[in-house]
């Protein structure tokens, strides 16, 4: 994992949609100023993507070598 | 939080759903032809009418599915939307539809103007669905090796698409071509670069997500498709410039490969999650179980000649790779894309204040699987036909009639319930 450790992970790797999804905005709507988040998965989630840029988030992909990708996202 | 489901970008559920209804039926085609031409069409994969059943499964049954599909997916899978997926989706399917039958009627009646006529519509149809697709998947960055497979898959279907045009005029007007040679070509591209790129680009994603098995590994989930299409590139070239051993050697690796491909998929659904077997892993673990047989035979072809000049083993190979791998895979995702749309697009009518049922009781497990079973005795009897013609290829034809009639009642069911529940849903909302 290259992305810098932060506490707040959903690790929706194991499931089914729109699990993922929905964790995901729960998690963001308890993050505070300056804090991000991790979101694990085997495929790059794009419905999420463009919410997150509807919403003014910004977030950062990484595909690491066991075929998770590891977005980071931040309000 | 339904809401924000992203729902807006989604297409409407009557543009992937036309493709999706309208490929039993050409299965259903292909059955009666067995079924009519009984024995005849298991003496070579020459004959008119064994053409005629190849493309209604290739172009009517398989693609159909998987151009409906792409609408479907790519906002999902690749962040690309098409400006409007339901007039995309009417005359592509019009093209495919009339194309595939002329083409179909041309081979069996063997009518010069009904060939040229389909090489036509289809090469028009394919030609503006690429030049729809193409430019806003250029745009999209291959940022997951779902997008740069799907890329190269789009690659692989126009000079799919190309060389079926080239032969179907050919054959219709004389053209003085080595047909053999080009048709093999042909069906390396349609199954390989095609089919093949296409299928594993879109199992990066669905495996994980709808089996909730491990992801495929980075490394050779971005390699795979480039390789592959490497491969069909050389074997191309390799019949041009007339390079025999390059030809043999780009087959044996791409047999390889696809081996490669069907075990770490294998492997990855052993390791699934997802305690209970439901219909979808059923249908990929006999896709993948033939599709491994088919190239497993396909390299034992290549090094023992004997094997690769008899008339019964390229019948084995199609009937294995096309009804046994591509066609479960398709029947496979169907039995998830159907019913998971439909739960989608009734969840949006709900608005968050009537809930969708459950996806088990817009199509239940029993009749996908009872379906499986017809489908599994239709392969059978086809791969038995192929040695005992006389006995099993009619009844083949009727087993495969059966299974997508079974296939037909199933899907048009899923939908008939998905209208119930939204005008129930409807009725519901109206009463709040």
């Amino acid at each position: 994992m290259s992305h810098p450790k932060t506490p707040h992970v959903v690790d929706a790797r194991y499931m089914e949609p729109p699990e993922p999804f929905t964790k995901t905005m729960e998690m963001l709507d308890t993050l505070k100023e300056g804090e991000k988040m991790l979101l694990l998965l085997f495929r790059e989630p794009h419905p999420l993507y463009r919410v997150l840029k509807q919403n003014g988030h910004a977030y950062e992909v990484e595909l690491v070598a066991d075929g998770t990708f590891e977005i980071l996202i931040w309000p | 939080m339904q809401g924000l489901l992203s729902f807006d970008k989604a297409p409407p559920f009557a543009a992937p759903l036309r493709f999706f209804l309208t490929a039993p039926f050409f299965g259903l085609l292909a059955g009666l032809l067995i079924v009519w031409e009984g024995p005849s069409l298991l003496v070579s994969r020459w004959t008119p009418s064994t053409l005629a059943a190849t493309h209604l499964l290739t172009i009517g049954f398989m693609l159909q599915t998987m151009l409906g599909a792409l609408i479907q997916i790519l906002p999902v899978v690749a962040g690309v939307n098409l400006a409007n997926p339901l007039r995309v989706a009417r005359w592509l399917h019009a093209g495919l539809s009339s194309g595939t039958l002329l083409l179909v009627a041309g081979f069996l009646f063997g009518q010069p103007d009904a060939l040229a006529s389909a090489a036509i519509i289809l090469g028009l149809t394919l030609a503006s669905f690429l030049v729809v697709i193409i430019p806003p998947l250029l745009r999209a960055p291959s940022s997951s090796p779902t997008i740069r497979g799907l890329k190269l898959a789009m690659l692989g279907l126009a000079g799919t698409v190309v060389l079926g045009v080239v032969l179907a005029l050919a054959l219709a007007w004389g053209w003085p071509l080595p047909l053999l040679a080009l048709a093999d070509l042909h069906a390396a591209w349609g199954l390989g670069a095609w089919g093949g790129v296409l299928l594993a680009a879109i199992a990066y994603v669905v495996v994980p997500m709808f089996q909730l098995t491990p992801g495929y590994q980075a490394r050779l989930s971005w390699w795979f498709p480039v390789l592959i299409f490497a491969c069909i590139g050389f074997w191309s070239v390799s019949l041009v410039f007339e390079l025999p051993p390059l030809g043999q050697l780009a087959q044996v690796v791409a047999s390889l490969l696809g081996l490669v491909f069907c075990v770490i998929t294998l492997r990855l659904q052993f390791k699934r999650r997802r305690a209970r077997a439901d219909a979808t892993y059923r249908y990929w673990q006999l896709g993948l179980s033939c599709t491994i047989i088919a190239l497993f035979s396909g390299l034992t072809a290549t090094f023992w000649p004997v094997v690769a000049n008899s008339s019964e083993w390229p019948l084995l190979f199609g009937i294995l790779l096309i009804a046994g791998g591509f066609v479960s895979f398709i029947v496979g995702m169907l039995y998830k894309i159907v019913p998971f749309l439909a739960w989608l697009h009734l969840q949006n009518l709900g608005q968050s204040k009537v809930p969708a049922p459950a996806m088990n009781k817009i199509l239940s497990e029993k009749d996908m699987n009872r379906q499986m079973v017809c489908h599994v005795l239709a392969i059978a009897l086809a791969l038995g036909a192929v040695f005992l013609p006389e006995w099993l290829a009619r009844l083949a034809g009727l087993a495969f009639v059966v299974a997508n009639v079974f296939l037909i009642w199933n899907l048009a069911g899923a939908v008939s319930r998905y209208r119930q529940h939204a005008l129930l849903i409807a009725q519901k909302l109206a009463a709040l």
